[in-house]
């Protein structure tokens, strides 16, 4: 070695040391990360959010860009709900990170959409799934797609359907720009008092088949697969969502 | 003023008369009264505040200056003179503190004052993207030159400051020597009246420096005024018609160098070759002075009357004469000269107060 | 005109330097990040990628007049290019509007040139249709970033370019939060709420210029909206440039 040393020119050799030097503090830095990702607790992306005490304390901070912020939230809320639905099935922060969102972004109607039936289908939250989907339709007025969302959440309301609201709502979208053209059917069956599992069938089904959101199209599944069972063994009850403690599934992480 | 045709690549000064303008107009007979002087200040005085104390600096006091139209002005001072003090005042950079000025007649706060006007601020840097010739265009646009006329000055004046063959090369990669050309250039560019150089021979090598002396003394025969301010010597002497000397913001002395020349010692120096053992007379003491160099020795007569006499004594010796050269007052006598009388006269007030 | 000539010098510098291109190709990077994170964003990728590239032009201009446009009157003092020009027959305040305009021009060219690249990608991601309100919210981002640049030029014209960076962001913020500081009059005792009022309309109204909540869903703002922004955006350049070209004028130049 020392000969081989001795042959090469010193600057060289003063290059090649250098060289080895930086690449093998580069691998112990690239190591070091890996198993710091792995050993080390993380914080939830989410969590940080839930600081906030509201929206309107965010966006002066965003200092003109609160949509942008909004959709960077909205990226993380859907990492949360993707993570929590597959270990533990609770979602304490959504509608908090939602409540943010949407008042960072008030014209964002699928986070309302999305938001509102992740809290009622998933997280067993009616009560903040409605007052979700109302502040859209306050903030959106005009929006017949909000109206109709907000009529189907009283359709599908776990422990009995509101059917008294879901047909309002079935109606205001009926009259109003961007509502599906089912909008003025469903507030029909609505008015006829029938909570009949075959429109709620209905409903899900246009989720399955039209929604953009993957997460949507599941729940819409999940909803859809448990209403035939309830029509096959002629089970109405098993249709209705239970309000127990909810079970806790556990999975292995994907 | 517009020049109706491009300048001229050389003057067209011959046998047939004195040079013309490229409008074919005549230029002005150096030091004839014709109309206001070229640059003319009264009490000119800029006062230096600090920013946070109260201490005042004087970088100019009461300055009485003329310049007449088509002569070369030399304004040689150390560094701290008070030189680009007066210069940046005349040219709009600076407020003066009290006093007036007038370029070509116009007051200098006037916009009007600058029109017929050129300047090489000292160590000019530029825009680092543009290229030279685009830098020269735009220097002679805002000078008034409508785009054709300065596109085609532009061009003329980028090949005769000696950058020809460069023209794609952009600023920022110009070197310091290139800078200084440039920025000679975009004062002519718009062949001015009048012409303020600060420095102009700093940081150019020999034939820059020539190159720099041929084109103000090609702008003294179109009649161009020229007001140079310097601290080197030897290029004052060689270019100008008269020389200010400034010193701590006040103005010593004014003089034109032929005087100054004339007017300076007229010693003689004898180189003689070896060291021959030569006697001189007493009376000759004071008068006559020996150095001894390798090789040779060097007898200065500082009284030419008895020039002749010391040559028959050398001769008479047997000592070889090499050579016999007057020596010329200079310039730089007349600086340190005029330096020791200001401190002469600062300390006599310091004794008085 | 002699405005003219400077602004047209200041504009090919601006081009020609690196920081611009820099920007662009940023901003570029930014757009193809958006299409690539499409998938996590669970049908709302296209609405991401238009708040995004908004944001981004809006931002990145901002850093530009931050980083570029301070420096253009102190740079030039600095290094003493400005003498070359000031011992020219050229008022100051020709020279101070000729900056502005040249530079402000060069933002402009950034602003459409990413605002075509938006508008590009979202058309091939199936939403042509948004073009107009696109194009309406560059415009807007272009009126917000000439607002900046005269006031970065103003500082500029007095102070040094670090001093004129910081004054520059700190006004930028107080505009952003001008609504805020209304909103906060409101509710202020009675001494502050003048007070409060006056300095919500001295520092610029910026939020005159964000119609970003509009774009991703296409809606476009009122013309009276835009003729207010354009007749404001002119009268705040002219103020600022006004209050700048008259310190300017007494300046020395050592």
């Amino acid at each position: 070695m020392s000969a081989i040393a001795l042959r090469v020119r010193p600057l060289r050799l003063r290059q090649l040391v250098a060289t080895g030097v930086a690449l093998g503090l580069a691998a112990a830095v690239f190591a070091t990360a890996d198993w710091a990702w792995q050993a080390v607790p993380r914080v939830s992306p989410l969590e940080e959010l839930s600081y906030y005490p509201s929206g309107q304390h965010v966006r002066p901070a965003t200092l003109g860009h609160a949509e942008t912020a909004a959709d960077l939230a909205w990226l993380r809320a859907i990492q949360y709900y993707g993570q929590h639905r597959v270990t533990d099935n609770r979602f304490d922060h959504l509608y908090h990170v939602f409540d943010i969102l949407t008042t960072l972004a008030p014209r964002f109607e699928s986070a309302y959409v999305f938001g509102a039936f992740a809290l009622a289908q998933e997280g067993r939250r009616f009560p903040q799934a409605e007052a979700l989907m109302l502040k859209g339709c306050e903030n959106n007025p005009g929006s017949g797609r909000l109206a109709f969302e907000t009529g189907f959440l009283y359709y599908v309301k776990p422990n009995g359907r509101d059917l008294e609201r879901a047909a309002e709502y079935f109606e205001l979208a009926a009259n109003l720009p961007g509502h599906p053209d089912a909008a003025r059917r469903f507030a029909a069956f609505c008015r006829q008092g029938s909570g009949s599992l075959v429109v709620a069938a209905a409903l899900w089904q246009q989720v399955r088949e039209h929604s953009s959101n993957a997460y949507l199209r599941e729940i819409a599944e999940r909803e859809l697969a448990r209403i035939s069972e309830a029509i096959r063994t002629g089970r109405k009850d098993l249709a209705r969502v239970r309000v127990t403690t909810p079970v806790v599934i556990v999975k292995p992480v994907p | 003023m517009n020049p109706q045709q491009p300048p001229a690549p050389a003057v067209q000064s011959s046998a047939a008369g004195p040079a013309t303008w490229p409008d074919g107009s005549q230029p002005v007979v150096p030091g004839a009264a014709d109309g206001a002087p070229a640059i003319r200040t009264e009490g000119l005085t800029k006062v230096y505040r600090g920013n946070w104390s109260l201490k005042t600096a004087v970088g100019l006091d009461r300055l009485d200056l003329e310049v007449r139209r088509g002569e070369v002005f030399g304004y040689l001072g150390p560094n701290g003179a008070g030189k680009t003090t007066t210069l940046k005042i005349l040219t709009g950079l600076l407020k003066p503190s009290s006093g007036r000025a007038w370029l070509m007649g116009e007051p200098i706060d006037s916009i009007q004052s600058r029109r017929s006007l050129g300047f090489l601020p000292e160590q000019p840097y530029f825009y680092d993207h543009l290229t030279g010739v685009e830098y020269l265009e735009f220097a002679a646009s805002l000078s008034g030159l409508p785009g054709r006329e300065a596109a085609r000055a532009a061009r003329h004046w980028f090949g005769r400051i000696g950058l020809g063959g460069r023209d794609r090369l952009v600023l920022r990669k110009y070197s310091k020597g290139m800078l200084q050309r440039l920025g000679l250039g975009a004062a002519l560019v718009h062949s001015p009246r009048l012409v303020i150089l600060d420095e102009p021979m700093s940081g150019l090598d020999p034939f820059g420096r020539r190159d720099v002396r041929d084109l103000i003394l090609e702008q003294r025969e179109l009649g161009t005024t020229v007001m140079l301010s310097s601290h080197i010597l030897p290029d004052v002497e060689m270019l100008c018609d008269r020389v200010a000397i400034v010193l701590k913001g006040r103005l010593e002395r004014v003089a034109t160098v032929s005087d100054l020349v004339h007017g300076g010692s007229r010693s003689v120096e004898v180189r003689v070759e070896g060291a021959p053992v030569v006697e001189l007379p007493a009376a000759w003491q004071g008068r006559v002075a020996r150095v001894e160099r390798s090789g040779e020795s060097v007898f200065t007569v500082s009284d030419p009357s008895l020039l002749q006499d010391v040559l028959a004594r050398l001769v008479q010796s047997g000592a070889v004469i090499g050579a016999v050269t007057p020596v010329r007052g200079s310039l730089e006598e007349l600086f340190m000269a005029a330096a020791e009388e200001s401190a002469f006269r600062a300390s006599g007030r310091r004794r008085s107060a | 005109m002699t405005a003219v000539l400077i602004a047209r010098n200041t504009f090919r510098e601006a081009i020609r330097d690196r920081v611009l291109a820099g920007v662009v190709g940023a901003g570029a990077a930014l757009l193809l990040l958006t299409v690539i994170a499409r998938p996590l964003a669970m049908g709302e990728g296209t609405r991401i990628t238009v708040d995004l590239g908004l944001s981004a032009i809006s931002f990145l201009g901002l850093l530009v007049v931050l980083m570029v446009g301070t420096n253009l009157v102190a740079k030039e003092i600095e290094r003493r290019t400005i003498f070359n020009l000031l011992s020219r027959p050229i008022p100051r305040p020709v020279y101070l509007v000729g900056k502005w305009a040249g530079f402000a021009g060069a933002l402009w060219a950034v602003a459409m040139a990413l605002g075509v690249a938006l508008w590009a990608v979202v058309a091939v991601l199936g939403q042509p249709g948004l073009g107009l309100a696109i194009a309406e919210a560059v415009f807007l981002a272009g009126l917000e970033l000439s607002v900046i640049t005269a006031i970065a030029v103003m500082f500029s014209a007095i102070s040094t370019p670090v001093l004129s960076s910081l004054y520059t962001l700190g006004l930028f913020a107080a505009g952003q939060w001008s609504d805020d500081l209304r909103r906060f009059a409101e509710r202020a005792p009675g001494a502050m709420r003048p007070m409060l009022d006056v300095i919500a309309n001295l520092v610029p109204n910026l939020s005159l210029f964000n119609m970003r909540s509009l774009a991703a869903s296409g809606d476009t703002a009122p013309v009276l909206q835009l003729g207010v922004a354009v007749v404001y955006a002119l009268l705040y350049c002219a103020c600022v440039l006004a209050i700048g070209a008259a310190a300017f004028e007494s300046r020395d130049f050592k």
